[in-house]
């Protein structure tokens, strides 16, 4: 009989081969980094490339958006939801993809915003924009 | 494996590998063994069936990292049927068990933190097939399983008969 | 001096140095709450004391957001004296398990920066499912239901809809379970665009005339 480590590291071995194969086969469909799932995140050149089917969301606090937020965005944040939500809504059609922001530095709100839509609104096509405002202020230079 | 003396060839003795012969009541721990891994296998496999859903439900636990728990949640599933056919099949018997017993008691662990700590955890052994049975069940469940793998567990480490093969 | 005892005496020079430093402890730096649902505000109070021999500054205490304040009755703190950090978390129109932080800035060279986290779980009064329904145009104008449920521990006798246009009618039937209703809406042709709100108040003695509003749409075709 083999010794007990032997034996751990025999199975440890066997049962990484499926799983690295699983892993592999499913590499492109899954966030390894971060929580959101690949499929409802977008890039700032994707997201523009949808020109005016695209809803833009600013998630971030109403002073962040006086000051400065990408051009046509609505306002949306968790704290004034009920007011702000009926105005979002009226703006909104099925074949529109919503596109929500945020601050990247930590905020998670753009999630927040997003999932809420999803569940409570249950709109479709609703993504969390990749890299947040930082990423659509880099790509406007 | 330190040598003990009798077993040296010097002493023309010989530990005999493995348990020793079994009595009737092998039987019984057999189909244990059997069904504690038929058990593991069919847990595993549902989660290898979502391995996305299981990351998530790993993360609500909020023990590690999501870049660990995404991993572990493709690793996990794959170990726990390797662990469960080891044990129908009776090879790398220990240390499945061994692994086994691990996995229960980590898991254990953490579905007690995470229930101190108020965290909302629908997840058992099961995926979410098990959705339906309230945590105390839950505990009952996973407590009755550790408690077979510890039966089967001792009755594996049995002593070793030692045989003197002389000359 | 051999080693050993260089080493002692390095342990004894850092264990009396840092005993004499001042100490700034904490009860607990991780407070979870859960205010009643419908709550307007929750409350954490996080409990320091001076355990240390020499007087401790609070220079400051930020907040992570506006939505959090933090209110602290002096910044000194003598040796063995106690005080508490009371922190005041609005949640506004968020729900679910909402995390807020507090950083204490000290002039104690032992703990110069303590975060404190509270853990809010914010549940609705009223919880409506979905909060939007709509019609494509010319779509066959069938009735669309929103469910309305109670939050736990709060007693919802009934509804009132209102609808912001006439041409919505709104009809309220009591739900499957107790504190759930069904909002059957309903639009009266869907041959042009209709925006309306509907004005959800629900009878409860919690939070009396806080009204919830749901989204009412026919979407015109794409032009």
């Amino acid at each position: 009989m083999i010794s007990l480590l032997r034996q751990c590291l025999l199975i440890l071995g066997l049962a990484l081969l499926p799983a690295a194969g699983q892993a592999l086969y499913l590499r492109d469909k899954v966030s390894w980094q971060s929580p959101i799932p690949a499929s409802e995140m977008v890039t700032v050149a994707n997201a523009r490339g949808w020109g005016s089917d695209a809803i833009w969301l600013d998630a971030r606090t109403a002073e962040d958006f006086e000051k400065e937020h990408v051009p046509g965005a609505l306002l949306l944040n968790g704290e004034r939801w009920n007011e702000l939500l009926p105005q979002v809504l009226a703006n909104w059609s099925p074949e529109k993809r919503v596109v929500v922001y945020c601050s990247a530095v930590g905020c998670g709100s753009s999630r927040e915003v997003a999932r809420r839509l999803r569940q409570e609104a249950e709109l479709k096509n609703v993504f969390v924009l990749e890299g947040g405002w930082e990423a659509w202020l880099a790509e406007k230079k | 494996m330190s040598k003990s003396p009798k077993s040296s060839p010097e002493y023309g003795g010989r530990v005999l590998q493995g348990p020793a012969p079994r009595p009737r009541s092998t039987i019984v721990w057999r189909i244990l063994a059997i069904i504690i891994g038929a058990l593991f296998v069919y847990a595993g496999a549902l989660k290898v069936w979502d391995p996305i859903r299981f990351a998530g439900d790993i993360e609500n636990y909020h023990v590690l990292p999501w870049s660990v728990n995404v991993r572990l949640a493709f690793y996990l599933p794959w170990l726990e049927i390797i662990c469960g056919l080891a044990l129908i099949f009776r090879r790398l018997y220990s240390g499945a068990l061994a692994f086994l017993l691990a996995l229960l008691l980590v898991f254990l662990g953490v579905s007690i933190a995470a229930k101190v700590r108020g965290i909302d955890i629908t997840c058992g052994c099961f995926g979410h097939v098990s959705d339906q049975l309230s945590f105390a069940w839950h505990l009952v469940l996973d407590f009755a399983i550790l408690a077979a793998v510890i039966v089967l567990w001792r009755w594996d480490r049995r002593p070793y008969r030692v045989e003197h093969v002389g000359y | 001096m051999n080693l050993p005892t260089k080493l002692l005496l390095g342990a004894l020079f850092l264990g009396i140095s840092t005993g004499a430093q001042a100490q700034l402890t904490w009860e607990k730096t991780e407070i979870e709450l859960n205010p009643p649902a419908g709550a307007e505000s929750a409350v954490a109070t996080f409990k320091y004391e001076n355990k240390g021999t020499t007087p401790i500054n609070i220079k400051a205490v930020r907040t992570s957001c506006g939505c959090t304040t933090a209110a602290l009755k002096k910044n000194d703190v003598a040796p063995g004296e106690k005080g508490e950090i009371t922190a005041t978390f609005k949640p506004g129109d968020n729900v679910g398990v909402l995390q807020k932080t507090v950083t204490v800035e000290t002039d104690d060279a032992k703990t110069p920066q303590t975060v404190l986290t509270l853990k809010a779980n914010i549940t609705q009064m009223l919880v409506l499912q979905p909060n939007f329904v709509f019609w494509q145009a010319n779509e066959d104008p069938k009735p669309k239901t929103i469910v309305a449920t109670a939050g736990k521990g709060v007693t919802i006798k009934s509804l009132e809809v209102t609808s912001s246009t006439p041409d919505f009618t709104t009809k309220v039937e009591p739900g499957a379970a107790a504190g759930e209703f069904k909002i059957i809406v309903q639009p009266r042709e869907t041959s042009h665009q209709i925006n309306a709100n509907l004005t959800i108040k629900p009878d409860s003695s919690v939070s009396p005339g806080k009204v919830f509003n749901a989204s009412a749409r026919v979407i015109p075709g794409a032009t």
